[in-house]
């Protein structure tokens, strides 16, 4: 694929790479080369790893919950579920909203941004799984989710601890499996090469089937994520508890979707030095805003259909948190509706930020700051349940940073292209003059 | 006679195997549906207990006959040591008595506390894997070799019962079973048996709500409200209440008579959630997913010609 067609095809004149590239910036997925994985940075990454995982291997092994976290039997969960779970894989949810766009609803354009979608889903999803398994305190029983006798499937964390799994494993490997094939056909490896042939026709040809369930999935997990907290009734305060969380959790992780999205590739085009795409993130931010709006219809439609408005505005401490929230929500839709914000890259990534934090504050409040289990019993985080959640975050960042120098990940012009394969054509040559194969360069 | 090319019929029948699967999921849908947000109500043998706290004195030997008989080491360290002594109910205590005492007014209550056994109980609708289960005589049970630890019933149960062994390894789910592994030999649990005003008293649900009612009438204006905390309350108690105090007051929640499980099944049940809704959000997707992937591989096929460069899934 990817090598045999640079083989076969001489290098165009670079002028008409440029001009092309003015139309569209953004054409296909390229490596971050000449690009070291290991820096300082990736280093504090590493450290904040090893700590998480040291206690998180600790507390599985140790058994007990009680010496690592601040959960009490009033606030039973903690940041793992309410923050990993129910917050972060709302960020995760960029394979679903971009899948979506671009698949089912046609947005061509966006199909450049796919990968790094799927990269990041795949990560918050993985590091979700792994705060859920640090979390519950009897994990080994989970054999029980291979008798379908024992399932409850009116639980919504049934739902969730077999969905998710699922997706993750399952669907979210399949949608990144191309890119991974694609890097392994410029293998010199004979078999591999062989395998990749046998292979990659087969996942073309099951493509359209398997990624259409993909987007099903999360449908009904994302959804069930907002479901678990409508069994806890009164102790959530009235402006977040409703039916309808499922449906708001749902939308949100759209919104959050896009959003993350833009954050994402913006970001790593910020630190990789890469041109941007005004277009491609123009319509993100299009998407983004149109879905946060339809989220407000659902969101405010609620509150005053439950008659539940005058609690906004009782100026108590919730009041003030929904107005707040509210707020900043609504900002990121009503500023991304204009074109000229559009199209200014520095605007769309402050609004996107803002939405994604908005929408984690959305998710991550009816199970924090307006759930009230009781008088006397509080909630902070201890010091070892944040490095564990700080260290899964740290898993997402890292991992993430190494696949984009590793596998065509990241949105390019052609001629980045073109370049990235001019460069390990360099690079093969040189570990083919050396004796010993070890060409150095990251 | 118009001929199909292979491919083309096979295109036509899969859509119209599509559309009449996505039909037939939205009729399964409809017929889920229209069993939804069903009521539940008490088993026919339903048994359960009648806390009357008028006739409390708070002697606590419940709690002391409640660790004996469950085989929990009494909670002696709020008296540093000195007898048992607890102060709420948590995984050494199934069954707590608890004074309420408002210095204003002076007026006082005592209150047991210990499982409801919901009708319909939002810690069973929570549990992924039915550790916890409505058993025989309506009895909240937990079993441990289905239970991961979730702790989702703790966040369910509106009266905060289910308490989890924070220290342990393995932990376990600690709250009252009415006892259920001495019924059969002594009829009753170790509170209602050794209490001695009667002011807990165990049996058939049915027939102690008529007590309770019976109560209430013969006293009328004694009883908060005149009426039985638990009758009605998040879709009914087999453990019921009377108090001259009101029952927020004693820690027993102001619910709704509708129970919370009740609320979240109306997504029309297994086969509504996870069998016609999927297919027909698949067969939806599928649709427009295989058209765009026709603009796709037109779009590869011109850049492999135009370039020589292989698609990127």
């Amino acid at each position: 694929m990817a090598t045999s067609a640079a083989r076969s095809v001489p290098l165009p004149a670079p002028r008409r790479v440029a001009q092309e590239g003015v139309i569209n910036r953004w054409q296909r997925g390229v490596p971050v080369h000449e690009v070291r994985v290991v820096t300082p940075w990736f280093l504090f990454l590493v450290g904040l790893f090893v700590v998480g995982t040291v206690l998180g291997l600790a507390r599985l092994l140790g058994g007990a919950l009680g010496p690592f976290t601040a959960m009490t039997d009033a606030y039973a969960w903690g940041v793992w579920k309410t923050f990993n779970v129910m917050a972060l894989t709302a960020l995760g949810s960029g394979a679903l909203a971009v899948g979506l766009a671009s698949w089912v609803l046609g947005r061509h354009h966006l199909h450049t941004v796919m990968r790094t979608a799927l990269v990041t889903s795949f990560l918050f999803y993985a590091t979700g799984l792994l705060g859920l398994l640090t979390d519950v305190g009897r994990p080994w029983n989970f054999w029980n989710i291979l008798l379908p006798w024992r399932w409850n499937t009116e639980s919504a964390l049934w739902e969730v601890s077999f969905a998710m799994p699922v997706y993750c494993a399952l669907f979210l490997l399949y949608e990144n499996g191309p890119m991974v094939v694609e890097r392994l056909w410029s293998s010199k490896n004979d078999r591999i090469r062989g395998w990749v042939r046998m292979w990659h026709p087969r996942i073309r040809k099951t493509y359209p089937f398997v990624v259409a369930g993909a987007y099903v999935a999360p449908i009904l997990h994302q959804s069930s994520l907002g479901a678990l907290m409508v069994l806890a009734g009164h102790k959530v305060h009235p402006l977040w508890q409703t039916d309808m969380l499922p449906i708001l959790y749902l939308v949100q992780a759209l919104v959050c979707g896009f959003g993350a999205v833009i954050v994402v590739v913006m970001s790593s085009c910020l630190v990789w030095r890469r041109p941007l795409d005004v277009k491609v993130l123009g319509e993100l931010a299009d998407l983004m805003s149109f879905t946060t709006i339809a989220w407000l219809v659902l969101r405010l439609g609620d509150v005053i259909v439950r008659g539940r408005l005058g609690d906004a505005f009782a100026m108590d401490r919730w009041g003030v948190l929904f107005l707040l929230e509210t707020t900043a929500v609504a900002i990121p839709a009503v500023v991304m509706r204009f074109a000229r914000m559009r199209a200014t890259p520095r605007a769309v990534f402050g609004m996107a930020m803002l939405a994604c934090v908005a929408g984690i504050a959305y998710r991550f409040i009816p199970t924090t700051l307006a759930y009230a289990p009781g008088e006397g019993s509080t909630y902070f985080p201890a010091v070892p349940e944040v490095l564990i959640t700080m260290g899964l975050v740290a898993i997402v960042v890292g991992v993430f940073s190494i696949a984009v120098k590793r596998f065509a990940v990241l949105p390019a012009p052609l001629e980045s292209w073109y370049h990235s394969v001019e460069h390990d054509r360099r690079l093969s040559a040189a570990s083919r003059s050396d004796a010993h194969g070890h060409a150095d360069h990251d | 006679m118009v001929l199909l090319s292979r491919r083309a019929l096979l295109r036509r029948v899969g859509g119209g195997v599509g559309t009449a699967v996505a039909g037939g999921a939205v009729a399964l849908a409809g017929a889920a549906g229209a069993e939804a947000a069903e009521v539940r109500q008490a088993p026919a043998d339903a048994v359960g207990m009648l806390y009357d706290a008028t006739k409390c004195i708070g002697c606590k030997a419940c709690v002391a006959e409640c660790s004996k008989v469950n085989g929990l080491a009494p909670d002696t360290a709020p008296s540093n040591g000195l007898w048992q002594m607890p102060v709420d109910l948590d995984v050494h205590t199934k069954n707590v008595i608890k004074l309420y005492a408002d210095p204003a007014t002076g007026e006082t209550s005592y209150v047991k506390r210990q499982c409801m056994h919901c009708v319909d109980p939002s810690c069973v609708s929570a549990c992924p894997f039915n550790a916890l289960h409505k058993g025989d005589l309506g009895i909240v049970e937990w079993d441990g070799t289905r239970c991961i630890g979730c702790r989702y019933c703790e966040v369910a149960c509106p009266f905060e019962i289910p308490k989890f062994e924070w220290n342990q390894f393995n932990p376990k789910i600690v709250k009252c079973e009415l006892c259920r592994h001495v019924l059969d030999r002594d009829g009753q649990p170790g509170c209602t048996r050794v209490c001695p005003t009667g002011a807990v008293i165990f049996g058939r649900r049915d027939g102690l709500l008529a007590e309770a009612k019976q109560r209430v009438a013969a006293r009328p204006g004694v009883y908060h409200e005149d009426r039985v905390y638990g009758e009605r309350e998040a879709g009914g108690t087999q453990v019921l209440y009377l108090s001259r105090v009101p029952f927020e007051k004693l820690g027993l929640p102001a619910l709704s008579d509708r129970a919370l499980p009740a609320g979240t099944r109306h997504g029309g049940g297994f086969l509504g959630k996870f069998v016609a809704l999927p297919i027909v959000l698949y067969v939806v997707f599928l649709r427009f997913f295989r058209r765009n992937w026709r603009v796709h591989e037109e779009e590869v096929a011109r850049l492999k010609a135009e370039r020589g460069l292989e698609e990127q899934l």
